[in-house]
C-alpha cells in the first residue's frame, strides 16, 4: 500500500511535471529576471541617468515639474529615483478623466528634473509581466500561471514523496554518470533551496487568492474594488473645494515623516486635488523597508495647511501574514546581495524544472537507444524541451538585441522588442523540429551563446554607457547588466561545447547505463 | 552576515562529515562512533548559533530570510563542489568555523 502511494505521487510529478515544465519554465526564468526588474529597465533606457540619490531633492523637483506642466490635473503620483531605480517618475491624471485614459506619465532626470526622453522601451516591466501574465488576455494569463503554480507546488510535494533518500542523500551529487547524475542534480537543487522553491510556488498563489478562491469576497461585498478599498485603506478623493490654495512643499511632509520613522523611505506619494484648498498628499512608505509588502503603511496630509491627517493603520495579522508572502515573493526588501542570491535560488527552481525535462526525455530514449529512429511522441518531447528552453533563451537575447537595435524613433518600437522575443522563440521551434536533438540543442545554444556574450559589445557600440564607462561611472546598474550577459554567454558556450562533442560520449554513457543494475534505474523517482 | 554564512556553512559541513560514508570518502579514514556524534552535536551547533546571531542581529523578520538565504547558498555551494574540489571546501569550512565566530564577535 505504502508503496503503491509513492508510485501514484511518483506518477503524478512525472506527467504533470512534463505538461506543465514547459510553461513553468519560462515563467521560472522570466520571474528570476524580474528580480533585477529595475535594473533591466535601466539598461533598456540608457537615456535615463543615474545620480546620487537625494529624496528631498528630488521630490522638491517633481513638485516643480508637475506644479509646471500639470497645474491643473486632479492629481499627481510622484515616485522617487533609489538605488535600483535612475529615474524619477511622475504621473498626473488629467482633470475629469476616469480609468487609464487620460493618465501621462514622464520620466524626470533626479539631477536636472527635465523630462528625459528616453526610448520607449517595457524593459524589465515586460519580463515581469510575462511571468504572471503570459502576454495573454487579462485574466486567462494570470489564471494559467497560477495553475502552473499550483502544479510547482504540487509537484515539490510529490517529489518530495518520491525522493525516498531525502536525508540519506541530502549531499549526495555524482557528476558524470549520466542519468544519475541528472536525478543527483534535479533532486540536490530541489532539496537543498526547497525552502525557496516552497515559498515561491505557495506564495504565488496567496498572491492571487483574491482571484483564486473569491467566494469570502464575493459573500461579504458587491464587487472587489469596494474589498480591495477596505483592505489597503484607499479613500476616495475629496471633492475639490474650487478654491485656488498652493500646495506646501513636498519635502517638509517628507521631513514630517521621518522626524516620526527616522530612515523610512517613500513609495508611491500621490497628490489629490493640487492647488485647491481640499487637497490631499498620500505618502506610501517604500515596499524595500520591510519584508512584508505593506501597502497600507502610509500618511495623509492636507495639502494647504501641512497638517497630517492621518496614519495608515497597522495590519491585522492575517493581513499581516498574507502581505509578507508576498513581500518575500518579491523581494522587494533585499539589498544587493541578498538580491542575487533571490537571483541564484530562482535559476535553481528554473534548473530543477529543466532537469526534470531533461530526465523526463533521457530514460526514455534509453530504451530506442539502440534503434535510429525515435518513436514520435518523444520526438515530439524533445522538440518542445529544446525549443522550450534553448528557443526561449534566444528569444530573451533577442528582445535585448532589438532594444539597441530598433531605431529609437521608430512608431510602435516597444512592441518590436516584445515581438522580436516572440518571434525568435517561436523560430527555434521549427529549427528544432528540422535538425536533429543534439544537433539543435548545441546550434542554439551557441547561437545564445553569442547573443549574450556579444551583448556588453553591442552596448558599447550603440550607446555611450559601455561596460568600461559604466564602471567608471559607478553605475553598478548597467554595468553588472552586460557583465552577467557575458556570464550567460559563457556558460551557454559552455553548454553547447558539451552538446557538439557528446555522441561518443553519450553512446558510453547510454550502454553503461543499461548495463547498469535495475534498480538504479528502476527508482521511481528517476521516471 | 558574512560570519553567519560561514558559521552556518561550517555547520552543514559537519553535518556532511557526521554521515559515515561522507567522512570515509572525504578524510579517507574510517569514522569512529564518537565521531560521528560529536560532528553531528557541533554541526546542528553551528546552526543553532547562526540562527541566533542572525536574529540578534537583524531582527525575525529579515533575520530569518537571510539565515535561510546565506544557508541555502552555503550547502548548495558544498554539495555541487564537493566532486570537485572536496579539499577546498574542507579548507573553507575550517576556516569559517574560526573566522566566522571572530568575525561575529568584531561585528557586536
Amino acid at each position: 500500500m505504502k508503496e503503491g502511494f509513492r508510485q501514484a505521487m511518483a506518477w503524478l510529478h512525472t506527467w504533470t511535471g512534463l505538461i506543465f515544465g514547459w510553461l513553468l519554465f519560462a515563467i521560472f526564468l522570466t520571474g528570476t529576471m524580474s528580480y533585477f526588474k529595475e535594473e533591466i529597465t535601466h539598461w533598456s533606457q540608457p537615456e535615463v541617468r543615474s545620480h546620487p540619490l537625494d529624496a528631498a531633492a528630488s521630490l522638491g523637483l517633481a513638485q516643480q515639474y508637475l506644479q509646471a506642466n500639470a497645474g491643473n490635473a486632479g492629481s499627481w503620483f510622484i515616485r522617487l529615483p533609489n538605488e535600483r531605480e535612475a529615474a524619477l517618475n511622475v504621473g498626473w491624471r488629467e482633470e475629469g478623466s476616469v480609468g487609464r485614459r487620460g493618465f501621462v506619465s514622464r520620466k524626470l532626470d533626479a539631477q536636472s528634473g527635465q523630462a528625459v526622453v528616453a526610448r520607449d522601451s517595457r524593459g524589465g516591466d515586460f519580463f515581469y509581466r510575462f511571468h504572471f501574465q503570459l502576454e495573454m488576455p487579462h485574466p486567462w494569463g494570470r489564471w494559467l500561471s497560477t495553475f502552473c503554480a499550483f502544479i510547482m507546488l504540487l509537484g515539490l510535494v510529490t517529489g518530495i514523496i518520491t525522493h525516498k533518500k531525502i536525508f540519506k542523500e541530502f549531499f549526495t551529487f555524482r557528476p558524470g554518470k549520466g542519468q544519475r547524475s541528472w536525478l543527483d542534480g534535479h533532486n540536490a537543487i530541489g532539496v537543498l533551496v526547497l525552502p525557496f522553491h516552497l515559498m515561491i510556488s505557495y506564495s504565488s498563489l496567496v498572491l492571487f487568492m483574491y482571484m483564486v478562491m473569491p467566494a469570502g469576497i464575493m459573500a461579504s461585498y458587491d464587487n472587489s474594488r469596494e474589498y480591495f478599498n477596505e483592505v489597503f485603506g484607499q479613500r476616495e478623493a475629496p471633492r475639490a473645494a474650487g478654491i485656488p490654495t498652493s500646495l506646501v512643499a513636498l519635502p517638509e511632509l517628507y521631513a514630517k515623516v521621518r522626524d516620526q520613522v527616522p530612515g523610512a523611505r517613500l513609495g508611491w506619494i500621490e497628490v489629490q486635488n493640487p492647488g485647491d484648498l481640499n487637497s490631499r498628499v498620500i505618502m506610501t512608505r517604500a515596499s524595500a523597508d520591510s519584508v512584508a509588502f505593506k501597502r497600507s503603511d502610509n500618511w495623509t496630509f492636507d495639502g494647504a495647511s501641512g497638517e497630517q491627517l492621518s496614519r495608515g493603520k497597522p495590519e491585522s495579522t492575517a493581513m499581516l501574514v498574507s502581505f509578507t508572502f508576498a513581500g518575500l515573493h518579491m523581494g522587494n526588501f533585499a539589498d544587493s546581495w541578498l538580491r542575487w542570491l533571490y537571483f541564484v535560488f530562482g535559476l535553481a527552481g528554473t534548473a530543477v524544472i529543466g532537469t526534470g525535462l531533461v530526465m523526463w526525455l533521457g530514460k526514455r530514449q534509453l530504451k530506442h537507444a539502440k534503434s535510429d529512429s525515435m518513436p514520435t511522441e518523444l520526438r515530439l518531447v524533445e522538440v518542445l524541451n529544446i525549443a522550450s528552453m534553448s528557443g526561449l533563451l534566444l528569444g530573451v537575447a533577442a528582445f535585448f538585441w532589438a532594444n539597441r537595435l530598433v531605431p529609437v524613433t521608430m512608431e510602435g518600437r516597444a512592441d518590436w522588442e516584445v515581438n522580436s522575443f516572440l518571434l525568435v522563440w517561436a523560430l527555434s521551434l521549427p529549427h528544432a523540429m528540422l535538425r536533429p536533438g543534439r544537433r539543435a540543442w548545441a546550434e542554439q545554444l551557441a547561437l545564445g551563446a553569442l547573443a549574450f556574450a556579444l551583448l556588453p559589445l553591442l552596448n558599447a557600440l550603440t550607446t555611450d554607457h559601455g561596460l568600461v564607462r559604466a564602471i567608471a561611472a559607478n553605475d553598478w546598474a548597467m554595468a553588472g547588466f552586460d557583465l552577467t550577459a557575458l556570464a550567460v554567454g559563457l556558460f551557454l558556450a559552455w553548454a553547447a561545447s558539451r552538446m557538439m562533442r557528446a555522441p561518443k560520449l553519450a553512446d558510453k554513457r547510454v550502454s553503461r547505463a543499461v548495463k547498469a543494475p535495475p534498480e538504479t534505474l528502476g527508482e521511481p523517482e528517476a521516471n | 552576515m558574512l560570519s553567519i554564512a560561514m558559521i552556518g556553512y561550517a555547520g552543514f559541513a559537519a553535518l556532511c562529515l557526521a554521515m559515515e560514508k561522507h567522512f570515509n570518502e572525504l578524510l579517507k579514514r574510517k569514522a569512529t562512533a564518537n565521531q560521528s556524534r560529536g560532528l553531528r552535536v557541533v554541526g546542528w551547533g553551528l546552526l543553532m548559533l547562526s540562527l541566533v546571531l542572525a536574529v540578534q542581529h537583524r531582527g525575525w523578520a529579515l533575520g530569518l530570510v537571510e539565515w535561510l538565504a546565506v544557508l541555502m547558498a552555503g550547502v548548495t555551494l558544498w554539495v555541487f563542489l564537493l566532486p570537485y574540489r572536496p579539499r577546498l571546501l574542507l579548507a573553507l569550512a575550517a576556516v569559517s568555523v574560526v573566522l566566522g565566530p571572530v568575525l561575529a564577535v568584531l561585528a557586536n
